[in-house]
């Protein structure tokens, strides 16, 4: 089963997240020249090969590749609406691994799946929530996979806040 | 010079070493705004100061840095020194933000080899694993990460990057040794 959320309706919260459950999140993202070379400057990446043809091609790519970081960011990305608009800050994330390199003019898809959930400890009315995420391409081939968890609100507490909250 | 450090391939790592990591960064609002708009993240803690009223009890007076951000820069700082020769980033793990970043806040960078015998799968590079610390100047670490990457041998690529560099800048030095003070 698969859902999609839309910014008219409430985010899903720390109940919706059921172990298993698939999201296919919105919109993907074809990435361009632009935001290929304003990720790498803006980001230190001391990498040539992302902002040199040249130099690309004589260590043996077609075209210079795009940062792996702006790939993890842009699927993250995809999938904060579905995953962690609603919630709390990122608390981390584990064994982010990369696939085929990605290219300007190439589409970023982000698909994710619950791993577990529990209630936080520390944080009453807040739980933390562990999602798998996979990034593909328009060839639907992996380009990127990755955990991540963060917290979000529990439903006693977002109706606690529905009073007060402007 | 090389277009990428002669002194920065893969058999100039060694478990054990460390490098704190000349330049910093100051988080600017165009990194986190900018940035989390570019990467499609519609979390507006990152972009609405006014959410902020609503958001985690009222506990963030200005907006969080988004940690994708966070990871890109203190991988970014590392990177002339660690993966100025990588051919592919690999890998990331163990992110963990120990501390929100605002606006204004700088971060400096240490890394630490790990790991330089994994297997790469090609003859022509190794596997550096290394972990990534950074810091406010106060010394707080802000983040850390363990970051896989592939990374060139200098017995296979040091003369053909070598060459490489020779050639992109032949003209302008021929030009610069024959006629020094006459622009072309």
């Amino acid at each position: 089963m698969t859902d999609q959320s839309a910014s008219t309706s409430k985010p899903y919260g720390y109940e919706d997240f059921t172990p298993g459950r698939v999201f296919c999140h919105h919109w993907g993202r074809t990435l361009t020249e632009t935001d290929a070379i304003l990720f790498s400057t803006q980001t230190h990446q001391a990498h040539p090969a992302q902002y040199n043809s040249d130099y690309a091609r004589q260590i043996g790519f077609a075209a210079r590749p795009v940062s792996e970081l702006l790939t993890f960011s842009v699927v993250l990305g995809l999938s904060v609406a579905d995953l962690s608009e609603s919630g709390g800050p990122f608390l981390g994330a584990d064994e982010i691994e990369f696939g085929e390199p990605v290219f300007a003019s190439d589409t970023l898809y982000a698909t994710s799946a619950v791993l577990e959930r529990r209630p936080s400890s520390s944080r009453p009315g807040w739980g933390i929530v562990r999602w798998k995420t996979i990034g593909t391409n328009q060839h639907g081939r992996p380009v990127v996979n990755y955990e991540r968890a963060s917290l979000v609100r529990r439903a006693s507490a977002a109706e606690h806040d529905a009073g007060g909250a402007p | 010079m090389t277009i990428a450090g002669l002194s920065r391939y893969y058999e100039d790592y060694r478990p054990g070493d460390r490098v704190v990591h000349r330049r910093g960064h100051t988080v600017s609002a165009a990194d986190n705004q900018l940035l989390s708009l570019l990467t499609m993240n519609t979390a507006q803690t990152h972009y609405n100061e006014h959410s902020l009223l609503a958001y985690m009890d009222g506990m963030f007076s200005a907006p969080p840095l988004n940690a994708c951000v966070a990871l890109a820069l203190a991988t970014g700082l590392t990177s002339e020194d660690m993966t100025e020769n990588m051919l592919a980033d690999l890998g990331y793990t163990a992110l963990r933000t120990h501390a929100a970043l605002f606006v204004g806040d700088t971060i400096y960078a240490e890394s630490e080899v790990l790991e330089t015998d994994g297997p790469s799968g090609r003859e022509d590079a190794g596997v550096l694993r290394y972990r990534i610390t950074a810091r406010r100047p106060d010394a707080d670490v802000v983040l850390t990460v363990e970051r896989r990457a592939l990374v060139k041998r200098r017995c296979h690529w040091q003369t053909r990057d070598e060459r490489f560099a020779k050639r992109a800048h032949a003209d302008a030095v021929t030009l610069l040794t024959t006629h020094p003070k006459k622009p072309p």
